[in-house]
């Protein structure tokens, strides 16, 4: 088990994987992506804010029927997903593959026409979500075209990764590999399951193709790549070797496995078999396998190396997405229990829990590894480290605030609906100080993103130190 | 086996296809062809068996509703089902009369299906016939002139035009109603 291995994996030859290898590289697919992905990581920040503005001050924008929450809530969630999430870990992958295999990103030309398209989704999401276009399935809102678009721009993205494994230089593919190749083929089907497949379907059998996609959106898209990233460069920034080459082949070998069954758990207690619902539960306990084995890897790794957590940035955010990964990953089977789910389903619980995966864990990964890459892709420094801890500290602090009150009141609020005297309006009323906090904490967290997007442009413009960062350090 | 996959990128492909598709096909192609219920519509006429009732195909403006529903995104904020819990069933029902739970085949002419995920409003899985027309004209107009303490956006531009609201309106009569689940048939216009 305590086997020593290199980053790379255990062979010898492999290790050299990690080692820089920078000039071959040109980067400008990733660099693309990342910055288009963070530049609309802060206009969909606005957006979020807005939505939850709405729960305190239910009137605002109340007249302009394209600024309801029935139309901005669509546009937050695939613009947090498939503007800045997704495309971040694209950007992201595109850096380290072609480092992981010592070759060259196979091509370059198609990798910015990937860009290119991918652009184009996002902005047709942003005008076609605020008209009301919606297919009516959460997380599978994109009207068709776009459907198509993000599939073609998915294969493309899928031939430049796999022809450029196909001609690596090390044989061994190192953890991260096998998760960027397991997203790239799972996503595919995933995807189409979602967004076509339900077409074919109606009511309680639709339902279920939906709930397939919508939890493997995240365990089969966003939890693969987010490991990846996380498995690069936890080795890479804490410049220890990975701890064991075993346990991340059962981690990934699990989640291939487990993930795929747990669909049904959105549905406990609502209209769908009973024995669907038990397999579903199994299933959701046994995902523990895959995310102890692979947070206890992270942990041993990290072993003797602690004390770099302090100062170095892409680390500090890492291990705090490990820890929140290790919570998120907690709740979601403990509340694929009947009777916990009795209690937590429907309620603000769900937003916590959601938030925490997406925004703790995975994001913070891809925060961290803009923070590695965009210095060195531009061959420059950081533009300011002290920014860069108003980044980390914003968003944890507004993101704890944010997952803290929703927990505590979605328990709150389960158990004032399980006692039916109470009317439902006033468990309204009692959740308006969560919500309340719940915006302000929103507002830490866009401070973080403002403090991540100014601090990377700063960097990838070069432009001098500015007297705010140097009084800030 | 699996120890060979990080040499070999194809062996590697198909055991990852392999592992998905065991749990893919058997949860998502295998149900619907075990459980029946999933795609034959409702239909009691036993009322030993509890309520009885014919579920029926939406009408065209029930459809021209339904797709407002879906536009404006409704379905975030209210689920369309009744639970297996009691508390579901006592808070859905309407004077002492317990909502039934929803079953599959109540959902047989859905799509999209509007079953949801969050109730930051109440449940709607019964609500056709509780509320009549003029209470939908004057709550979508501003929620808060009839429920204090809503959180609703108002929907003004929907009253405002006739069509669009009739629709919706005829839509949200339906919901619930395949089973007479009112003994006294007490149900709004």
């Amino acid at each position: 088990m305590a086997e020593a291995v290199q980053p790379g994996s255990t062979g010898g030859k492999v290790s050299e994987a990690l080692r820089p290898a920078e000039s071959i590289h040109h980067d400008t697919t990733a660099k693309w992506f990342l910055i288009s992905s963070i530049s609309y990581f802060f206009v969909v920040g606005i957006i979020a804010l807005t939505i939850a503005a709405k729960f305190v001050w239910p009137q605002l924008l109340g007249s302009v029927q394209y600024l309801t929450y029935g139309r901005l809530r669509p546009l937050h969630v695939n613009g947090m997903l498939f503007g800045w999430l997704l495309p971040a870990d694209m950007g992201l992958a595109y850096y380290l593959v072609p480092r992981l295999c010592g070759v060259k990103l196979w091509n370059e030309k198609l990798g910015v026409a990937t860009a290119i398209l991918w652009n184009i989704i996002v902005l047709g999401a942003v005008v076609m979500l605020p008209l009301g276009m919606n297919k009516g399935w959460e997380y599978a809102e994109l009207p068709m075209p776009l459907v198509v678009l993000v599939v073609v721009a998915w294969v493309m993205f899928g031939i430049n990764i796999f022809a450029t494994i196909g001609q690596r230089k090390y044989e061994q593919m190192y953890v991260s590999l096998w998760y960027i190749m397991g997203c790239i083929l799972w996503t595919a089907f995933v995807y189409v399951t979602g967004n076509v497949a339900v077409y074919f379907t109606t009511g309680t059998n639709q339902a279920n193709l939906n709930w397939m996609y919508v939890h493997n959106a995240v365990g089969l898209i966003f939890t693969p790549i987010g490991l990846a990233i996380a498995y690069y460069f936890i080795p890479r920034a804490s410049g220890a070797p990975l701890f064991s080459h075993k346990l991340s082949m059962v981690g990934f070998w699990s989640l291939a496995f487990v993930y795929v069954w747990t669909g049904a758990h959105h549905m406990l207690h609502g209209p769908i078999s009973q024995w669907l619902q038990t397999i579903a539960i199994t299933f959701s306990l046994m995902l523990l396998i895959p995310v102890w084995t692979v947070v206890y890897n992270f942990f041993a790794t990290m072993k003797g190396q602690w004390h770099l957590l302090g100062a170095n940035i892409p680390l500090k955010f890492t291990m705090s997405g490990v820890v929140f990964y290790l919570l998120t990953c907690f709740q979601g089977p403990m509340h694929s229990l009947r009777t916990v789910n009795a209690i937590v389903s429907k309620t603000d619980w769900i937003p916590g829990h959601a938030h925490m995966a997406l925004l703790g864990c995975f994001s913070f990964f891809a925060i961290a590894g803009a923070h590695y890459v965009i210095p060195r892709m531009f061959h420059t420094e950081l533009h300011s480290e002290a920014l860069a801890n108003w980044c980390f500290w914003l968003f944890m602090i507004g993101g704890l605030g944010f997952f803290v009150t929703l927990w505590l009141g979605g328990f709150w609020q389960g158990w004032q609906w399980n006692n039916p005297s109470i009317p439902f309006i006033d468990t309204v009323v009692a959740l308006k100080p969560v919500w309340t906090v719940r915006f302000f904490s929103g507002v830490l967290m866009f401070g973080g993103i403002t403090t991540f997007l100014y601090n990377m442009m700063a960097t990838v413009l070069g432009s001098p130190k500015t007297g705010i960062a140097k009084a800030a350090a | 086996m699996l120890g060979k996959t990080d040499k070999s990128a194809i062996g590697f492909v198909v055991a990852a296809l392999i592992f998905f598709f065991i749990g893919g096909l058997l949860t998502t192609v295998v149900p619907p062809m075990v459980d029946k219920s999933w795609s034959k519509p409702f239909e009691n006429n036993d009322p030993s068996k509890g309520p009885t009732g014919k579920l029926r195909p939406y009408t065209e403006l029930e459809l021209k509703g339904r797709a407002i529903y879906v536009k404006e995104g409704c379905w975030y904020c209210h689920t369309q089902q009744t639970r297996t819990i009691y508390a579901d069933t006592i808070r859905y029902g309407w004077k002492g009369v317990p909502s039934p739970i929803s079953t599959p085949d109540e959902f047989v002419y859905d799509t999209p299906h509007m079953f949801g995920t969050k109730r930051t409003g109440p449940d709607l899985s019964r609500v056709g016939g509780k509320y009549d027309t003029q209470w939908h004209r004057t709550h979508f107009r501003n929620p808060r002139d009839l429920v204090k303490g809503s959180v609703m956006p108002p929907f003004p531009w929907i009253v405002d035009n006739p069509d669009d609201f009739t629709a919706l309106v005829a839509y949200i009569q339906t919901l619930g109603r395949a089973k007479n689940w009112r003994p006294d048939n007490d149900y709004e216009k």
